[in-house]
């Protein structure tokens, strides 16, 4: 039996310096969130509801909702909110409902559904930032 | 920048240095010879399994990757073929490894997990995982 995987508590680690380094941090967080899915699917009793492969998905595919991001500070910042989530549900801070709800049926929550703008005007991406342009 | 540099580069001669420990320790295992080709195993005269992949291991990897990527059933995968020619992104192998570690109940190393760019390679890391598995 593989040693049990046990998610350690780092301090914010600093910025990544480029790309690179960031694609290894998301890696190695989506590492982190798949070896924690049998402690997860433990804690829930999510067992009879869920095959450890449906959550791989779900969270490799929120991982690719992102994907199109380039900036390193902006994924820093969304891998650290993914931490934080991730250190929520192993901590039994949420509860079944919860992750039933948010990543076991369908598309999760409402608000997440609707695609990121991916750049469908230049004008309302310029009329959101600021006033004058 | 600097230090992050530095140490992400330590981490790497250390898992050098180890491994290269362990070869000593051991009786001269068939890791080395894994990654310069496996051509060099068969030749050894030790009493050990070559280092190929057995069919069944190349067959469950295939099923997984298969499933992974949503292929139909009928595409051929041969030992051979790279992931990303079946059309997964990055982030798609390290689901794939992440599916195999399961499966087989082994625990990947990041070094080794960036090397695995085709079943074949992926069959014989996880058959030479397997097999240092139970001396822990």
């Amino acid at each position: 039996m593989a040693a049990p995987f046990t998610l350690r508590k780092i301090g914010v680690p600093p910025n990544s310096a480029n790309l690179t380094e960031a694609r290894r941090r998301v890696f190695d967080f989506f590492r982190a969130a798949c070896r924690s899915i049998p402690t997860i699917m433990d804690i829930y009793n999510l067992q009879d509801v869920v095959a450890p492969s449906q959550l791989r998905f779900a969270i490799s595919s929120q991982i690719r909702n992102n994907a199109h991001v380039t900036d390193p500070k902006v994924i820093d910042l969304l891998l650290f909110k993914g931490m934080e989530e991730l250190t929520d549900i192993v901590d039994h801070a949420k509860q079944r409902h919860h992750i039933i709800g948010q990543y076991v049926v369908g598309e999760g929550l409402v608000q997440n559904t609707g695609s990121k703008d991916q750049g469908k005007s230049d004008f309302l991406k310029n009329f959101y930032t600021s006033n004058y342009f | 920048m600097a230090s992050l540099s530095t140490t992400s580069l330590s981490f790497k001669a250390s898992s050098i240095k180890s491994t290269r420990i362990s070869q000593v320790l051991r009786k001269p295992s068939s890791f080395q010879s894994i990654s310069f080709g496996r051509f060099q195993s068969s030749k050894s005269l030790r009493l050990q399994i070559s280092c190929a992949a057995k069919p069944e291991t190349v067959q469950k990897v295939s099923d997984i990757v298969k499933e992974q990527l949503a292929l139909s059933a009928d595409t051929a995968l041969t030992a051979e073929s790279k992931f990303s020619a079946l059309g997964a992104d990055s982030l798609d192998t390290v689901e794939i490894v992440m599916a195999l570690e399961e499966k087989f109940n082994i625990s990947v190393e990041e070094a080794d997990a960036q090397n695995i760019t085709t079943i074949q390679e992926a069959a014989d890391l996880i058959e030479d995982l397997v097999q240092k598995k139970p001396a822990a």
